[in-house]
């Protein structure tokens, strides 16, 4: 990228950042998630979302209101946002796209996969897609059988096909090669956005790098947790973690040979994580590690909005929308089931 | 009429609804339209409110009336409007709406589902006859171009281990934009062993859901192994195929074509039906939507009315307070016993006091509306104050006028405003929905005064067209001045420019009876003796007007019974800009009145002796206007000076003194006080909308509030506003001149360079004629694009600033709200 971009960055991407930060301003505030959480019914949830810019957009729904429905909805509207950005985009920026869509594409290849492991219709699994990750070729992904027959048949169009170098084989795909499967992807696939991110420079790798490597750190410590207790080899394990977070090389290391929660806590001791793992409450009480991951996530993406001329808006957008899908959702589970004492755990989005 | 001096008296108004009757009495009040509802339950959400459940009922309704009208307006219709009175439902009505509306939507819905249906089974037969219409030709040109491939392992099987191993088909057809996708998948997941042949199908069908024609293409895939059958089938489930049996034979395949073709003709006729019955529907729904929709429209807003109550403490009823103008209160009071005379309990109305200042009410009629409404453009004006649209009724147009005086364009611009006065109450006129036309029409009525007075302005300025007109014998005589000088023919060759002096007898018979003499438009100096009358009559009006403002104060003052006002603010202003100012209109009248044609040429001059007047001093060659000059002149400076610390600080001592005695006297009589309190609410009631500054001892909020800086602080900025304005809208008064200059110049530009050089142009009849009818066209349309348009706008908006920061901001505020009150009246009619 040459020097100065700011100077001709609203030519080309100037529309899209003003119409993000315009949607921006239309997520949810604190004072409608206190009035969302006030409500008794899902019917009066939907009321009070109708007065923010989700509008009207569970009118045409006749049936009575599930949360899955509502779920399903909002996503639909991200979606419908997210393709109006990518269908008014240019290079590079086009591309930046692609890469944020890569991450649901694994997804829902991995979730059609282990559904057809589990004999379970398509169709049946389609609904649970994230609609971001759609692609035409998505539903013949159960002919595969081989990771290489996947990738040849099927994946070979798609985006997603530079990832496959790692791991191709001609393992059977079973549930723990293909939840191997889907970590090397996306340690691939994180890998590839950072190094994106990087040679575009400018504000863009200013912002994206520090969210990206925090996501591959977090995918780290989440692998490790995971694995605690399962036949995956210490080996094996250092292999699935994205080398592209501020862990690698040291922490990766030692986070491969960590064998319990203690022990993965001590790695983060040292560096940046530190305040999040103490944060993290033990046992009944206080947030799971994962609260605490979003919750940093969510701060950063909130804080991408504070520089100009970069495509990590675009980005921290779209995860802090999901963000807010989660939280109304939860929010809307809690109601229906009325189980009212841990509605406030919502993640708030400042 | 006599309301548009100030707006009316509104009084803040408790209703009790019994609840039985509430209903009915919102729905009345919102066909009145009389009164605006106050929130009194502003800290409860959306959703906790009382009515909120029928609130939602209504929403409901309203999302089935959505659906309806949404597959009206698929199916090409529209809604009639609605028609008649309609009232608000009864809520037993609501429960009938409610089952047609569903029955209907449920009807509507089948209808709409089976032809749905109908019409993917359509589909789904055409695309089958497709594939077997075409299914054919691929296969026997397979057969030819890949003839060994398919041959090898033919031949094989005759004898080969692969006995059982025959041949299979799945054939199809797929949308246009994934057959690509779909070939090269097919190609990669199992290539080697199928022969796909892809086409374009024939003709164009439409889509079952979009109705939109597109090219299905169909494939032929040939294959062999069961395995790679099911690969193929899940593939082509993927791509959402229509996959179809294909039979090998072709006699079969010609029979199956003939059943299905037959199958689809007897497809459309029930398809056909369908849509009749459809059509009948859609009908009902034409008929009966319309007035349901205004129906529950109004339903909502009477409980959304309702919302805004309380209910009192027995339950027994709704509490609404409203604000209600106090002439209507009679008609408030005779609507509700009317409409609450079924329940039995009658509801009952009684005013109660108020501190908050209560809204304005103006009422206009279509002529007023357009005057009131420059007047909101720049400030609603606060509760009973001097409202300033009846005079500006007449001064707009005025002031537009001297900018705009010609006779022709005023007199273009009041036929157009009388067309559409006299068009007014068509109805295409009245719906038409341009909004650059809407602009002009709302305005009609202040457009047929602004060309009147144009008019008349024009005959004024004796300039039609740029043309002077002479109605009346011009007063001057150029053959009385030739006979008396003698001028001969060799001097009148010599001298290009002679003049006329009054002073030779017979030459100057008298001034013109109405107007500029024509004989000026021929005299070389026109421009310098407009410019100089111009000028003064600018200054001369911007005076007088903003006098009047200043007057107009004092109505103000004596209403809100603020007297020290009339004497510590009102009258120090009028002194002062009417001792300098006044003195300068004075002048001008003066000299203009004694100074004659004889003694022109020794008057004084006006501009020395004013600025005299500010240096104390007096200049030898400038001869006094009158005897006693010398004294008048530093005595009106001196008054006007000294009127400014009056001004300056009049009010804040006077409030002053009065909050302390008030004080004092509080603090002697405590006990006095809480009955003060008590006896509060008439006096408040008597004069509302009194601010803080209000004389006397008005409650302990506004003691609270009185603070010496401020009261201070804002005198200071209205003293320093009102002296240096005086300078300075005086001068801003000057634009008058400027625009009626380029008004006049620019329209005797347009004479001079387009029409006289048309009427000039070719000696023969007949050119002459050709030439004048393009020269003609560009002199009026450029009249009418550059004069009346746009030298139009522009003396509006200058006419505008004139009336809201000159005039207005000597008396008016503007701080006011409008009263809006509930109704259901549509807006815009």
């Amino acid at each position: 990228m040459l020097e100065g971009a700011e100077l001709y960055f609203n030519a080309d991407h100037g529309y899209l950042e003003g119409l993000v930060r315009g949607c921006k301003a239309g997520l949810l505030t604190q004072r409608d998630y206190i009035n969302l959480v006030q409500c008794e019914t899902l019917e009066d949830l939907k009321i009070h979302l109708q007065t923010t810019d989700y509008g009207n957009f569970l009118a045409n729904q006749t049936n009575p209101l599930t949360v899955s429905i509502i779920d399903t909805e909002m996503r639909k509207k991200l979606c419908r946002e997210f393709e109006y950005f990518r269908n008014h985009s240019l290079e590079p920026l086009s591309t930046f796209f692609t890469y944020m869509t890569c991450s649901y594409m694994i997804d829902n290849v991995i979730l059609l996969m282990n559904g057809a492991l589990q004999k379970k219709s398509v169709k049946e699994i389609l609904v649970k897609c994230h609609p971001l990750g759609r692609f035409t070729e998505m539903e013949a992904v159960n002919i595969a059988e081989t990771p290489s027959d996947l990738f040849n048949a099927i994946l070979v169009e798609t985006p997603l096909a530079p990832f496959f170098q790692d791991c191709m084989s001609e393992n059977t795909l079973d549930e723990l090669n293909i939840e191997i499967l889907r970590n090397k992807l996306y340690k691939s696939y994180i890998e590839a956005f950072y190094k994106f991110c990087k040679n575009h420079g400018d504000v863009t790798a200013e912002i994206m790098c520090p969210i990206l490597e925090f996501e591959a750190d977090r995918r780290a410590f989440i692998i490790t947790l995971n694995s605690f207790g399962t036949e995956l080899s210490k080996e094996d394990r250092e292999t699935l973690y994205p080398t592209c977070g501020k862990l690698y090389p040291e922490g990766l290391h030692l986070l491969a040979q960590a064998e319990d929660f203690e022990q993965m806590k001590r790695v983060a001791d040292y560096g940046v994580y530190k305040p999040l793992f103490e944060a993290v409450g033990d046992g009944s009480g206080g947030k799971t590690l994962e609260d605490v991951f979003y919750e940093h996530e969510v701060q950063m993406n909130v804080l991408a909005f504070n520089r100009q001329f970069h495509y990590g808006v675009f980005y921290a957008y779209t995860k802090l929308k999901e963000q807010e899908i989660r939280n109304v959702v939860w929010i809307a589970e809690c109601i229906s089931q009325r189980h009212r004492t841990k509605i406030n755990s919502y993640i708030p989005i400042l | 009429m006599g309301s548009m001096f100030r707006s009316e008296e509104v009084a803040l108004v408790q209703l009790f609804l019994p609840t039985a009757a509430a209903y009915a009495c919102v729905s009345q009040l919102g066909e009145l339209g009389l009164v605006e509802f106050r929130d009194l339950n502003a800290s409860v959400s959306a959703f906790q409110r009382r009515f909120v459940v029928d609130v939602r009922r209504c929403e409901e309704l309203e999302k089935t009336f959505t659906f309806l009208q949404e597959e009206v307006r698929q199916a090409g219709l529209t809604l009639p409007l609605p028609e008649g009175a309609l009232p608000a439902p009864l809520p037993r009505d609501l429960l009938r709406i409610q089952e047609e509306t569903d029955r209907l939507a449920q009807e509507l819905r089948d209808v709409r589902g089976n032809r749905q249906a109908l019409r993917a089974q359509l589909h789904q037969l055409q695309l089958h006859s497709a594939v077997l219409g075409q299914g054919h030709g691929p296969s026997l040109a397979a057969s030819h171009t890949d003839g060994p491939l398919e041959r090898t392992p033919l031949l094989q099987s005759s004898g080969g281990p692969h006995q059982d191993l025959r041949v299979n088909f799945v054939a199809g057809a797929v949308e246009p934009h994934k057959a690509a996708a779909l070939e090269r998948l097919l190609w990669r997941a199992c290539h080697g062993f199928l022969i796909a042949s892809f086409r374009d199908a024939e003709q164009q069908l439409e889509g079952p859901v979009t109705g939109e024609p597109a090219t299905w293409v169909t494939f032929l895939i040939s294959y062999w192994g069961e395995q790679i059958g099911q690969k193929i089938r899940k593939i082509t489930d993927c791509f959402h195929c229509h996959v179809f049996p294909f039979v090998e034979q072709e006699e079969a395949r010609r029979a199956a074509l003939q059943q299905l073709q037959q199958q689809s003709q007897e497809l459309r006729e029930v398809l056909g039906e369908t849509e009749h019955f459809l059509s009948q529907v859609l009908g009902r729904v034409q008929r009966l939507l319309p007035p349901w929709q205004v129906q529950i429209r109004k339903m909502k807003a009477v409980y959304l009315a309702l919302n805004q109550c309380s209910v009192s403490t027995t339950h027994k009823c709704l509490i609404a307070e409203a604000w209600c103008a106090t002439r209507d209160l009679p008609t408030l009071q005779q609507a509700l016993q009317g409409s609450s005379s079924e329940a039995g309990v009658s509801a009952v109305v009684h005013r109660i006091p108020c501190r908050d200042m209560p809204p304005t009410l103006i009422r206009t009629n279509r002529f007023t509306a357009s005057f009131q409404g420059i007047v909101d453009a720049y400030g609603v004006g606060r509760y009973q104050e001097v409202n300033p649209a009846p005079y500006t009724i007449i001064t707009f147009p005025f002031l537009f006028a001297v900018m705009f005086g010609d006779v022709g364009h005023g007199l273009l611009m009041f036929l157009f405003a009388l067309a559409m006065v006299l068009a007014e109450n068509r109805p295409a006129v009245k719906t038409a929905r341009n909004e650059i036309w809407r602009t002009f029409f709302e305005g009609r009525y202040l457009l047929l005064l602004m060309g009147l007075f144009s008019v008349y302005t024009g005959f004024i300025y004796n300039e039609c067209f740029s043309c002077a007109t002479a109605v009346f014998p011009s007063g001057w005589s150029v053959a009385a001045m030739a006979n008396q000088s003698g001028w001969s023919d060799a001097f009148l060759a010599q001298q290009p420019l002679l003049s006329l002096d009054p002073n030779v007898t017979g030459v100057f018979l008298g001034p013109y009876p109405f107007g500029i003499d024509p004989v000026w438009s021929l005299a070389v100096n026109h421009l310098s003796f407009l410019n100089s009358f111009k000028m003064k009559m600018s200054v001369i009006l911007g005076v007088t007007h903003m006098t009047f403002g200043v007057v107009l104060g004092v109505f103000n003052h004596m209403h809100f019974g603020q007297w020290h006002r009339l004497l510590l603010e009102t009258l120090p202003e009028l002194v002062f800009l009417l001792g300098l100012f006044g003195y300068l209109v004075f002048l001008v009248a003066y000299k203009w009145l004694r100074v004659t044609a004889a003694s022109a040429a020794s008057a004084p001059s006006i501009l020395i002796h004013f600025i005299n007047m500010f240096l104390f001093s007096s200049s030898p060659t400038n001869r006094p206007l009158f005897s006693g000059q010398e004294v008048v002149q530093p005595t009106l400076v001196v008054l006007a000076l000294a009127m400014v610390p009056v001004l300056l600080l009049g009010t804040p001592l006077f409030l002053h003194r009065e909050h302390r005695r008030c004080h004092s006297r509080r603090r002697q009589q405590p006990d006095k006080d809480t009955a003060g309190l008590l006896d509060l609410p008439d006096t408040s009631l008597a004069s509302q909308g009194s601010d803080e500054e209000k004389a006397g001892c008005p409650g302990d909020q506004a003691e609270a509030e009185f603070v010496v800086s401020e009261v201070f602080m804002h005198q200071a900025i209205h003293t320093i506003e009102f002296c240096l304005g005086c300078i300075s809208n005086t001068a801003s008064y000057l634009r008058l001149w400027a625009l009626s200059l380029a008004h006049a110049q620019l329209s005797q530009v347009l004479w001079a360079m387009v029409m006289r050089a048309g009427l000039s142009l070719g000696g023969e009849m007949g050119v002459a004629a050709v030439v004048l009818v393009p020269v003609f066209a560009a002199f009026a349309v450029m009249t009418v694009a550059i004069l009346l348009v746009m030298e139009g706008l522009s003396a509006f908006l200058h006419a505008l600033r004139l009336h809201w920061v000159e005039f207005q901001n000597k008396f008016y505020s503007g701080t006011g709200y409008k009263l809006s009150p509930f109704t259901f009246a549509v807006e815009g009619e």
